[in-house]
This record gives C-alpha cells, structure tokens and sequence, in this order.
C-alpha cells in the first residue's frame, strides 16, 4: 500500500506536470478512465490561477492583448503557488517578467505588471488614519522648520519608463487602449488608498523631489529649500503650499514629529 | 424521520434558510435580502489587513448571523498545518464571532505547494488517523468544534479500504466534529463513481450534519463537473427532500461561486428549498 504522503506527492506532480502521466493510484472504471479523470484536475488547476491572475491585472491585459494569455500561461507552468490564498499569486508575475524570455527584453511588461500589482496590494492594505489640514494647523509656527511628516506606510511609489498608468486608466475606465509610449526620462507613479478607494497618478519632477526628501526623512525646512532650487523665489512657496494641501487632501499624510 | 431529540442535543444553533455571501451581490442583499436569514462567508476572502472587504463584512455582520467557510485549511494534507493560516483564521473568528467555522474534507496542496483545488483523499486507517489527529488540533486552536464539508471528486484510489461516506462518518466521530453535508457533491460524486447517493445519506451519522449546502454543476462528456455556477439540479432536489427526511431540521443555503445570476434568482432558489422542506418538517413533528 502506498502511504498518504507518497499518494499526495504523485497527485500533485500529475497536475503539475506539463505532460500527463498517471499516478499509479488512480482507478479508472466504467463511466471515465483515469486519464480523464485526472484531466479534471490538471485543467482546473491552470484555469484557476490564469484566471486570478486576470482578476488582478488588468493594465496588463490591454497592453500585451493576445500575448497576455501565453504570458500567463507560462508564468503558471513556472511558479506553483505556494500562497494558501490564490488572491497572492500574481506577487511574482512581474520579476518573472523581468528575467524570462522574451518578455524581459520589453520592460514594459514588468512595469505595468508593478503597477497593476501595487494597486491590487493597496486595496487590502492595512487601514490607517491620515491627518487634515486642521491637525496640521495646530502645530506652531515656530517648529515647522523642524516637522518631519510622514506618510502613509501602504503607499507605493513606482518608476516608469513607459505610458503604463494611462493604460491602467484606460483598463479602469473601459476606454479605448493608448499607444505604448517610452518617456524621455524615467516618471514616477504614485499609488496608494484614502479610506475604501485606491488612487494612482503621475508625480511631477517637483513633487518626487520633495517627496522622497519626506521619504527619507528630511524636515519641513530642507523640503522648502529643495523647493526653492527648482523654482524662482516667487513660485516656490505656493507650490510647496499647494503641494502640501494635495496631500493632506489626498490622505498621504498620517502624522509628524519633531527631529 | 431518523432523528430524534436526544441525537440532536449537542448541534449547533439552527439559523434557517442562507446564501453563500458574494461581492457580486453586496449591494443587491443589503438593499432587498428578501428571507435571507443568515449568510456564509468564505474566510479567505475576509483574512486581510484592511481596506474595503472588512467594511463590508461589518455591514453583513450588522444585519445577518454570519458563518465562516474556508478553502484552504488542508486538512488532509501531509504538509504541517499552516499556523499562519490558522492564527488568521482566528483572528478572524474573534472579530465577526460567526455561529460555527467550517472547511473541507480534502487536502489543497502538498511539499509547500497549493493546488488551490479540493483534491480528494484516500479513504485509508492511515489517512483517517492522520485527519482525526489534524481535526482535533485545528479545535484545539480554535477552541471550538468545526464543520467539516465532502468535496466532489472525480479520481478514486486503489488504495481506500473504506467508502466515503465511512470515511467521513469515523472522522466526525472520532475527532469529535461535525458535519456541513453538500447535497450537490454527494449526487456528483455518486454519478462520478457509480455509488448510490442513498447509501451515502444513510452512511451519515444524523446527530453530527449541521448545514446544508445546495448548488448546481456542469454535465461533461463522461463526468459530472461540480462547477457550483448553475441552478439546483432536479436530482440534487430529489436528494434534498431525502436529506431534510434522514436529517431534519438542518441550516441550509444555496452556494453559487461563478455565473452569478441577479440576487432575485438565488432568492427564488432558497424558498423553492424552504417549500421542499417545511412541510416535511411539520409532517414529522
């Protein structure tokens, strides 16, 4: 007799497997032999995960259209899950992208699959409270020069050397899909949820700057003065202003403190 | 009717007549749930940090007794058991305190790998051993007695030395848990493997089936395919009536994972449940 173990290790090679083989446990009869059988289970296995990995990764689907299926395909014949949540299994589609041929010769499919990915994680992400303007008012006038802020813990900021958010947007609102387009220079996208909903959008030059400077843990002083290296001393308050009240409006912030 | 009152002593609370809750249907059940009376989450769906699925659970929760069903314990599996799964599970359990927590009877993976399939097990003393053990522990932990559920299968192996219904009969006695009989399953497997359905009823120990699952399946070439994406077919019908017959009063809901039809639709299918057994309910009293 065959022991648990060793029954369960050749099933599940069976349905792995790229080519059918039977394990020697299994009984046809009458009604189905056991290559049917098993075919039941080698199927759904593959449909499964091909179609979790649609559910989470619509940018992706509209830019590689009829080559999106061999892609997942392929992906799923290299990478068992090993999540106990299907819901997890697209986490490595995108470096599987990145090394395997022919796909990483076109970084664009990686990136839009990190994009898709980022905005998938957001939307089951731990909740967490984010300060206002009113908050914010409280502090005294004296120690802003001082203020660190930091910002939500959920929040991604992704590199983009392609159109990839327009066709992310594109997918999200069923509109019609753009032209793949290389930037100049590489862009940042930021993703990240205020309450219930999940928001992406391109950062400017500006706003990246001074955002990684927050990232990093700079204070309010060292922000403003970023701010004023890459604007005339007219513009570089009220930018900064208006850019501090996008984000508070925007729920990036979730506190401060004081260096 | 086979039960009787001392058999049911130790069941948990009957809540009547439910559906498998499904974001397709959110909004529809919130704003017309018709006789829903209660409603039965899939855990996994619900085992997350945050963001919108935990919102929506709390507005059920206010409304619905709720229950939890998961996909993924393995508890057949011969890969430990997952404690990360199951410190979730808990987690989860403390913060809706569903009226009772069910799986299946099944494995869904193995050497770290899940299949994400309800893969059947080998109705053997050792596989029965190893479950028994494994059901007792995932008590243990949960500090409650769960449910556990047959799976459709369409493989057997040569190795069984008991039938399925044998199988899951001595896992519930011995481990000391109980049952959520899927009446779809039971015919599916029946026609997959030429077993009678009424035999497998009858194999069933009344005093342990604690829900009902009710769904429809996909007729393929050779085999049925239990697809839960269509309506309750005739047959499973047939074999309800059976069930309420042999079981009595039983929790009893209507599961639809795919195809999902207006919520009017599976409304109209768990009063056509309730029609069936009702007045057999009230013949026995």
């Amino acid at each position: 007799m065959n022991s648990l173990q060793a029954i369960q290790q050749q099933m599940l090679q069976a349905v792995l497997a790229e080519r059918a083989h039977l394990p020697f446990t299994i009984r046809g009869d009458a009604i189905a032999d056991a290559d049917s059988r098993l075919a039941v289970y080698r199927h759904g296995y593959r449909i499964r995960l091909r179609d979790a990995l649609k559910n989470e990764f619509a940018g992706l689907r509209s830019m590689a259209e009829q080559r999106f299926q061999r892609m997942l395909d392929k992906y799923v014949a290299a990478h068992p899950s090993e999540h106990y949540n299907i819901r997890w299994y697209g986490a490595g589609l995108a470096a599987f992208l990145d090394y395997a041929r022919p796909w990483r010769e076109q970084p664009q499919w990686a990136e839009m699959a990190r994009l898709d990915w980022a905005i998938s994680t957001a939307f089951d992400a731990e909740d967490e409270a984010c300060i206002g303007m009113v908050e914010l008012s409280s502090v005294p006038s004296d120690t802003w020069p001082g203020l660190l802020l930091s910002l939500q813990q959920n929040l991604h900021i992704l590199a983009a050397h392609y159109n990839i958010e327009a066709f992310r947007r594109a997918a999200d609102r069923g509109d019609k899909r753009p032209r793949l387009r290389r930037f100049e220079q590489a862009r940042q996208i930021l993703v990240w949820r205020k309450a219930m909903s999940v928001h992406y959008r391109l950062l400017e030059e500006d706003e990246w700057q001074v955002l990684s400077a927050v990232i990093q843990g700079e204070p309010f002083a060292s922000l403003c003065e970023r701010m004023a290296n890459l604007h005339d001393e007219t513009s570089a308050t009220p930018r900064m202003v208006m850019l501090l009240q996008g984000w508070l409006e925007a729920g990036l912030i979730r506190g401060w403190s004081f260096g | 009717m086979a039960m009787n009152k001392m058999e049911r002593a130790d069941r948990l609370p009957y809540l009547g007549y439910g559906l498998g809750l499904r974001t397709e249907h959110y909004e529809a059940l919130l704003a017309d749930p018709g006789k829903v009376q209660w409603l039965e989450v899939v855990s996994e769906n619900y085992m997350v940090s945050g963001g919108l699925p935990l919102v929506w659970l709390e507005r059920f929760r206010e409304r619905f007794p709720l229950v939890m069903h998961g996909v993924s314990m393995s508890i057949g599996s011969t890969d430990p058991l997952d404690n990360d799964y199951l410190a979730r599970l808990v987690a989860l359990a403390q913060r809706i305190e569903p009226a009772w927590i069910s799986d299946h009877l099944c494995w869904t993976g193995v050497q770290g790998v899940n299949l994400h399939d309800l893969m059947p097990l080998p109705y053997t003393e050792e596989a029965l051993d190893h479950v028994v053990d494994r059901v007792r522990r995932v008590q243990d932990t949960l500090k409650r007695r769960i449910l556990l559920e047959n799976v459709s299968s369409y493989v057997s192996f040569a190795d069984s030395q008991l039938t399925e219904w044998d199988f899951l009969a001595s896992v519930a006695e011995r481990a000391d848990c109980l049952i959520l009989l899927d009446i779809n399953n039971v015919h599916v497997s029946a026609m997959n493997h030429g077993f009678s359905p009424q035999d497998y009823l009858r194999g069933i120990p009344v005093s342990r089936v604690q829900q009902f699952h009710l769904a429809g399946y996909e007729q393929g070439e050779q085999l049925i395919i239990d697809t839960h994406d269509a309506p309750v077919s005739h047959a499973v019908w047939d074999l309800y009536i059976d069930a309420v017959r042999r079981f009595g009063r039983v929790s009893t809901m209507i599961e639809r994972d795919d195809h999902f039809p207006p919520l009017t639709e599976l409304l109209t299918e768990l009063e056509h449940a309730r029609a069936l057994a009702e007045p057999l309910l009230r013949d026995a009293a």
